[in-house]
């Protein structure tokens, strides 16, 4: 039986990741289909009611790409329960009568080398480490690009002449990418795209600078968010986020021990997961003086609610604007707008208002 | 001719009008249903302020909020388009412009909005589900087959309120007909429901925040003495709710058009047009985006819901 | 000097050996009354929403205690890789550390990075004013104490189930499961209806972890491996499985929904939320009693 693979969508992960699997194994990788509400019903349908919202995602894409014909899914996981989610998710599969491998990348934070390799020597016998090395280093390359250009993506993009060029063009580069050859015409590819990103004409300048933290899922994974970006940036405000495939796959060991410096007035261990990462961002924010602090996380993120205390206090001290969201399967996107929208009003009175003090 | 300005506040529950003269005195007010139909409940709105309105006023000005904003603001052409936060809490200054902190439960949506010398500061609205709004105590009115009307007055006749669990809309029904099971009396339980909002509020919304007097009570279920009184006892701080407490959205709307005013003058002829809405799933992409599409006199407007920019 | 001690969560696991090794150093300390209703309301004004019950709770407790010099709160991280903890583990000190204005006696559990607890007890020479060797001295001891006293209740936890009638297995972490308002108001009602409750935290934990593998091969959290490993050891003995966890707790929402599928006994799944009504769970109760004993008959 041919071997098709499968793997949770986030952010635009899914291109670097298909090209690392087109390369490296021989099986057929499928076109992931984006999360949509129908993604997110069956997802919840089939879990447990109180998991964590990731879950709810991860499974309904897991079904829909098994329809498709997958019969090898690849998950992430992670440092918290996220970790765990194999075992769960293969059992609610298999009592769906599907049948598949199940490979999970991540757990406790750590993986298993060679456990991997020997999954994906079953799924190809003739899998090479050498190759896949080489191509590890390629894609590794691809994401830490995308990384940083998206970066200069999210923060402009509210003010770009003409609409959707952003869009249009990050869809035009990540194609490309996907048919890089080796290394030097990736970073040929790079650097034409990073030209032509500054090239971009736009119209004023950004009213605030608000910075993101929170979850890593939910951060990453616009369906998971609600798009919530988007809205920020089409409010006028030009946004910085940490979270990133770059951060935790290549940064976060370092910086971590950064953060729990600058946070070392407020906490003494790291918190589980991301929660020690966040509460330094959050004082890093202050301190650079931006507009405010936007917190979100799924419903019931253990780290997260622990972060959100200590979180709340920090911008309290800093007489800082926060928002915190805590995304569910049924959040409403007209409630996020709303919510958005309130925090830039307050955000805008307040400055009129320091602008008045300071006159007087 | 002197001027005026109107607000309109379309909840999912109720919608509300004022239009007010240059000094913020209300000229005429309205109060009616949404019955699930925003486009009518307007123009019946509108019609109601309109026979209201003295013959000496032009209109200078349109503001709307509310879940339906966007929508009716492309009806009525408004002037102004701003989210319930902000215009509760510029409305409510107009009336109390020493209010430190505004409660608000209405329909589905429950908030807090903090101020400090007329400055919003910090707010927030409930996460998790609909427990504890208008809607979750109608629901439960109606399970225990008492008026809404009524429930408030039942809540003060009680001594000793049973404690519900209504943090969750399916725990509290689950406790609410396992207590009236066991036989306690509808006073008492209606009166714990009432408590047990005000704890969820509070622990939900309120938690972080420096809740400092002068309180404002606001929304549908500020018209609830029972809830009220809950509240004054746990926050031990008297609580003001003002008559016209429900209309404070579309007040602050009237406002915030009058700040926006320019040349143009606005008319109150809405009842004649045609404003559709059609709703279709989009097939292109593998998002089935919602798309809704709006006409006014067969005229496409506007186009919402997509979430590639297509449309 | 007086510490104060929670009687929640971590007491729940280490409360005699604390209340031991404090007593062998003739250190005076308070420990926090069964949960009653006034904690549960200062728990819930403190904690987030979003928390779970027993995390509110603890915090209830620690704000009982405001009249003490120190409160004893430890970390836990990991029991070797693993052999994870729940996050709040991780995260309870920092958490009360920003709410409280006490001191707060803290020592770290993680042995990945090879703090063990005897290391971890060491360090709190300079916090309680003592040499190294009282401290040796004075955990050593408690410890020897300790394992005594728990050998002996596993014993009595096993020897039930041999006994004659309805036995159940209540699988819960210590600290829901011996709560005055979680785990109790339940036991006392199974033990009315003459159930033998047989409790999963009363097992020999290596035996249990190891045996917790034919359910579950990647779990990595220490105490769930427990629990589920008393599965195993008593399943031939049991005529059902109580499931108690606090909500939304986050690995006993994945490894309890994963036992009950992989299963093949009688089991009952509660949740418990807010504590200020039983919300109909004496009635799931009975009715589980009851489904047992007809299937007996």
């Amino acid at each position: 039986m041919n071997k098709i693979i499968a793997f949770p969508q986030v952010g635009d992960y899914a291109y670097p990741i298909t090209y690392l699997l087109k390369h490296i194994v021989r099986a057929e990788t499928l076109y992931i289909p984006h999360i949509s509400s129908e993604t997110i019903e069956l997802g919840s349908r089939y879990s447990p009611d109180f998991v964590c919202t990731p879950f709810k995602y991860t499974l309904g894409t897991f079904i829909e790409c098994l329809e498709l014909g997958a019969n090898v899914l690849i998950q992430l996981g992670g440092g918290c329960r996220y970790g765990y989610y194999h075992e769960l998710q293969k059992e609610i599969l298999k009592n769906l009568n599907y049948h598949f491998t199940y490979i999970n990348l991540v757990t406790e934070g750590k993986t298993d080398i060679k456990k991997i390799i020997k999954q994906f020597k079953k799924i190809d016998p003739k899998f090479s480490i050498l190759k896949g090395l080489y191509y590890l280093f390629i894609t590794k390359n691809m994401v830490k690009y995308m990384d940083e250009i998206d970066e200069y993506i999210r923060y402009n993009i509210g003010f770009e002449q003409e609409k959707n060029s952003f869009l249009n063009l990050k869809k035009e580069m990540l194609n490309s990418f996907s048919k890089t050859k080796g290394y030097f015409s990736l970073k040929r590819k790079y650097r034409y795209y990073k030209n032509k990103f500054k090239n971009i004409k736009l119209k004023n300048e950004p009213r605030f600078q608000v910075g993101i933290i929170g979850e890593l899922y939910t951060v990453m994974e616009p369906s998971a968010n609600y798009e919530l970006e988007l809205e920020l940036a089409s409010h006028g405000i030009a946004i910085k986020r940490y979270t990133n495939a770059t951060y935790l796959l290549f940064e976060k060991k370092k910086k971590v021990k950064k953060y729990l410096k600058k946070a070392k007035d407020y906490i003494k261990y790291k918190m589980g997961a991301d929660a020690a990462d966040n509460i330094g961002r959050c004082i890093e924010l202050c301190e650079e003086k931006f507009d405010g602090v936007i917190h979100i996380k799924s419903s019931f993120c253990t780290p997260e609610i622990g972060a959100s205390l200590i979180i709340k206090k920090i911008c309290q001290k800093y007489d800082m604007p926060l928002l915190e969201f805590s995304f569910d399967t049924n959040t409403s996107k007209v409630g996020m707008k709303t919510r958005c929208e309130a925090f830039v009003d307050m955000i805008e009175m307040r400055k009129e208002n320091e602008k008045v003090l300071f006159r007087n | 001719m002197k001027k005026c300005y109107l607000g309109i506040d379309i909840g999912s529950i109720s919608t509300k009008g004022v239009i007010i003269d240059y000094n913020n005195n209300i000229l005429a007010k309205d109060y009616l249903e949404t019955n699930g139909e925003p486009i009518q409940a307007v123009k019946k709105l509108i019609k109601s302020l309109k026979e209201q309105l003295p013959d000496d006023y032009v209109l200078k000005g349109i503001g709307t909020t509310g879940s339906a904003r966007k929508l009716i603001g492309l009806m009525v052409d408004a002037s102004i388009v701003k989210n319930e936060i902000t215009a509760h809490a510029i409305g409510t200054l107009a009336i109390h412009p020493d209010v430190k902190t505004i409660l608000e439960i209405g329909g589905q949506d429950s908030k807090i909005i903090i101020l400090r010398n007329g400055i919003i500061v910090d707010y927030s609205m409930n996460t998790l589900c609909a427990a504890g709004t208008g809607a979750f105590l109608s629901s439960q009115a109606k399970r225990l087959s008492i008026p809404i009307e009524e429930f408030g007055n039942m809540a003060l006749k009680s001594k000793t309120p049973v404690k519900i669990a209504a943090r969750c809309t399916v725990f509290a029904e689950s406790d609410l007909i396992h207590k009236a099971g066991l036989g306690y009396s509808k006073e008492d339980i209606i009166a714990g429901l009432c408590k047990s909002i005000v704890l969820n509020y509070l622990n939900n919304l309120g938690k972080g925040k420096k809740i400092e007097g002068p309180i404002v009570f606001q929304g549908g279920v500020s018209k609830n003495k029972g809830v009220v009184k809950y509240f004054k006892e746990v926050l031990k701080m008297p609580i003001i709710v003002d008559p016209n407490g429900h209309l404070m959205g579309a007040m602050g709307m009237a406002i915030l058009a009058k700040q926006k005013e320019t040349d143009k003058v606005y008319n109150l002829n809405f009842h004649d047009i045609s404003f559709v809405t059609k709703g279709e799933e989009c097939n292109r992409c593998s998002n089935h985006c919602e798309i809704l599409r709006i006409y006014k006199d067969d005229e496409l407007v506007d186009a919402w819901g997509s979430k590639c920019h297509r449309v | 000097m007086k510490i104060g001690i929670p009687r929640s969560l971590y007491f729940y696991y280490y409360g005699d050996l604390w209340l031991r090794f404090f007593d062998n150093l003739n250190i005076e300390t308070k420990v926090t009354p069964p949960t009653n209703q006034e904690i549960l309301d200062l728990g819930n004004k403190l904690a987030q929403d979003e928390m779970c019950l027993s995390m509110k709770i603890y915090l209830g407790h620690i704000a009982y205690l405001k009249d003490c010099d120190y409160i004893l709160i430890p970390r836990i991280d990991n029991f070797g890789s693993n052999n994870q903890t729940c996050t709040n583990f991780l995260s309870t000190y920092d958490i009360a550390s920003n709410i409280f204005p006490n001191k707060i006696l803290n020592y770290n559990i993680d042995l990945e990075k090879k703090q063990s607890e005897y290391k971890g007890f060491l360090k709190l020479k300079k916090d309680l004013n003592k040499s190294k060797k009282e401290i040796k001295k004075a955990y050593l001891k408690a410890k020897e104490q300790v394992a005594i006293t728990k050998k002996q209740k596993i014993k009595e936890n096993i020897k039930k189930l041999n006994k004659d009638g309805l036995k159940i297995l209540l699988v819960s972490h210590p600290y829901n499961s011996y709560d005055e308002m979680i785990g109790k108001p339940i036991i006392e009602s199974l033990e009315k209806l003459n159930v033998q409750v047989i409790y999963s935290d009363l097992f020999d934990e290596e035996k249990a972890r190891i045996e917790s593998k034919k359910l579950s091969k990647e779990l990595y959290f220490k105490y769930n491996k427990e629990n589920i490993g008393s599965i195993m050891l008593s399943l031939k003995k049991i005529d059902g499985v109580i499931f108690l966890s606090s909500f939304p707790c986050g690995p006993d929402s994945l490894v309890n929904e994963l036992v009950i599928r992989k299963l093949n006994l009688p089991t009952l799944n509660l949740i418990v939320d807010d504590l200020s009504s039983d919300s109909g769970i004496q009635t799931r109760i009975e009715s589980f009693v009851d489904i047992l004993e007809a299937k007996n008959e």
